[in-house]
């Protein structure tokens, strides 16, 4: 068996695109656009150039106006600069907010230390399927409720919640929403010009731009505003300042467009990716599906199995590079707190494996996939204790 | 650039080859077995020893666990197979950490095989 890596794990991050690297070294040396696009100088005033051309491509990608775009360094930023910057902008007029427990660690621990602050934090958890009923969520509005934090698609399950009916709901009660889009933006269709929300965080390193460079979307509003978590310029409308990293930009930017270019194509490309995959480890005795077949982003599979321990999975997978969970939570080794919160147990959520899918997936990925996932679970069993024999 | 390896040599041969997983299999004269586990839902290691004409004949082990702790138990069994019956007596923990690699934070792991052995030895003396 080929001992050539086999990459399957783009939900936590994707390779950058060769006209991306192309873009971003013509921003890095003497004779490019390396200056800080702040200065009012000549090389200053094509970097600033860049970073606005940057801007419009994402804007487009998304629907929406250029205006509305702060960049940041990422998608973790962007989640702390929203969620922090809303509710303590409106905490004069309320304190209470609302999330759940299956968002990623950057939500989450963004909350937990509002907690501290004094704001009251309802977590809601979601059903079986993962997904946020309407019903509760409308039950928990309250009237000094002031933000919702919703991720539009979960990085561990692919699971794709409503977020334009969390948004209306939240639109009728003038409850600010916040949807942690990583894993969704240029991936699906997001048409920000018709869709209630709020803040929108996202990441270029998810759709083939580079690490390091995210932005945060503020609908163009009355009382959407926010405060800076961070000060020293008054770079990004005072919002987040420091340099801008041109070079980051221009690559975020230029993969703003070459995601929406290929967005009809990838979708048709990863849900054949994952039905083949899924459709080589189905019979496995002791299998079970985290995440619903519909409502699911296709570029995304997850499985628990039965009486296998997962750490010993994964080494088994290789040279397949799989997630156990949440690659951000990879080296903690506990079970999959998301995983848990849909009602698996300890063995169920520690065994999981996020398969994830990209562009340059192929047939033969897939089926290396399926030989090592098939093998992996049999030798370990093998090795299992009789007791934990699954039957 | 060399990838960071949290697995060394001989974690992975045995991970590969665990030649001595699963239940004994013959006539002995004695087979002692013990059974521990970390928690209901924590890793779980069987381990069995068979005596027969005065030496272990054969070590056998089942586990669910992480590799390292599979790896233990392989280089354990490995060790004490065709050996005299004082091999029981005690594990070098010490040892096996180094031998593995073990990282610090998952050395307790290899408290379970100690502990799996002292039952085995423990059986072995009440029934001398």
């Amino acid at each position: 068996m080929s001992n050539k890596a086999v990459y399957l794990d783009y939900a936590a991050t994707t390779p950058v695109d060769p006209r991306v690297i192309e873009i971003m070294q013509t921003c890095l040396s003497l004779d490019g656009h390396f200056a800080n696009p702040a200065s009012i100088h000549a090389k200053g005033r094509q970097s600033a150039a860049l970073v606005s051309d940057a801007r419009m491509r994402l804007a487009n990608l998304l629907n929406t106006q250029p205006e509305c775009l702060i960049w940041t360094s990422g998608a973790t930023e962007s989640n702390n600069l929203a969620i922090q910057g809303a509710a303590r902008a409106r905490a004069h007029r309320g304190r209470h907010l609302i999330t759940m427990p299956t968002e990623h660690k950057a939500v989450i621990d963004t909350f937990k230390a509002l907690e501290k602050e004094g704001f009251e934090v309802s977590w809601i958890n979601p059903g079986a399927d993962g997904l946020l009923s309407l019903d509760t969520l409308e039950n928990e509005l309250r009237a000094d409720t002031q933000l919702v934090s919703v991720m539009h698609v979960n990085n561990e399950t692919g699971v794709i919640q409503d977020i334009s009916g969390i948004g209306l709901l939240c639109r009728e009660q003038g409850v600010v929403f916040h949807t942690d889009a990583a894993q969704s933006v240029g991936k699906l269709d997001i048409d920000l010009a018709n869709l209630p929300v709020d803040l929108l965080s996202l990441t270029a390193h998810k759709f083939y731009g580079p690490q390091g460079i995210g932005a945060l979307y503020i609908a163009d509003r009355p009382g959407n505003g926010i405060v800076p978590i961070m000060f020293g310029g008054n770079q990004e409308r005072r919002l987040r300042p420091g340099t801008l990293p041109v070079h980051l930009i221009a690559g975020a930017g230029l993969a703003a467009t070459i995601a929406a270019s290929r967005l009809n194509d990838d979708t048709r490309h990863l849900q054949v990716m994952r039905d083949r995959l899924w459709d080589g480890i189905k019979d496995i005795e002791g299998l079970t599906r985290n995440g619903p077949d519909g409502n699911c982003y296709a570029g995304i599979l997850n499985v628990s199995v039965d009486g296998v321990e997962g750490e010993s999975l994964m080494l088994g997978m290789e040279p397949v590079c799989v997630a156990s969970g949440s690659a951000c939570n990879s080296t903690s080794g506990e079970s999959s707190y998301v995983l848990r919160a849909l009602g698996r147990n300890d063995r169920q959520a520690q065994s999981a494996v996020r398969f994830s899918f990209g562009h340059a997936t192929t047939s033969d990925d897939i089926d290396m996939a399926i030989a090592r996932y098939r093998w992996t679970v049999n030798h370990l069993r093998a090795i299992a204790p009789r007791s934990m024999a699954v039957s | 650039m060399a990838a960071i390896q949290p697995y060394n040599a001989t974690v992975r041969e045995c991970f590969e080859n665990p030649d001595h997983a699963g239940d004994p299999q013959g006539d002995y004269d004695r087979v002692l077995k013990s059974t521990v586990m970390e928690s209901e839902q924590g890793a779980r290691i069987e381990l069995w020893a068979c005596v027969a004409d005065g030496i272990i004949a054969k070590m056998r082990y089942r586990t669910w666990g992480c590799p390292h702790l599979i790896a233990a138990a392989e280089v354990l069994c490995r060790r004490l197979e065709n050996g005299p019956v004082s091999g029981l007596s005690a594990l070098d923990v010490s040892a096996l950490i180094e031998q593995l690699s073990v990282p610090v934070e998952k050395t307790g792991k290899l408290l379970l095989l100690e502990d799996a052995l002292k039952a085995i030895w423990a059986q072995h003396g009440y029934a001398a």
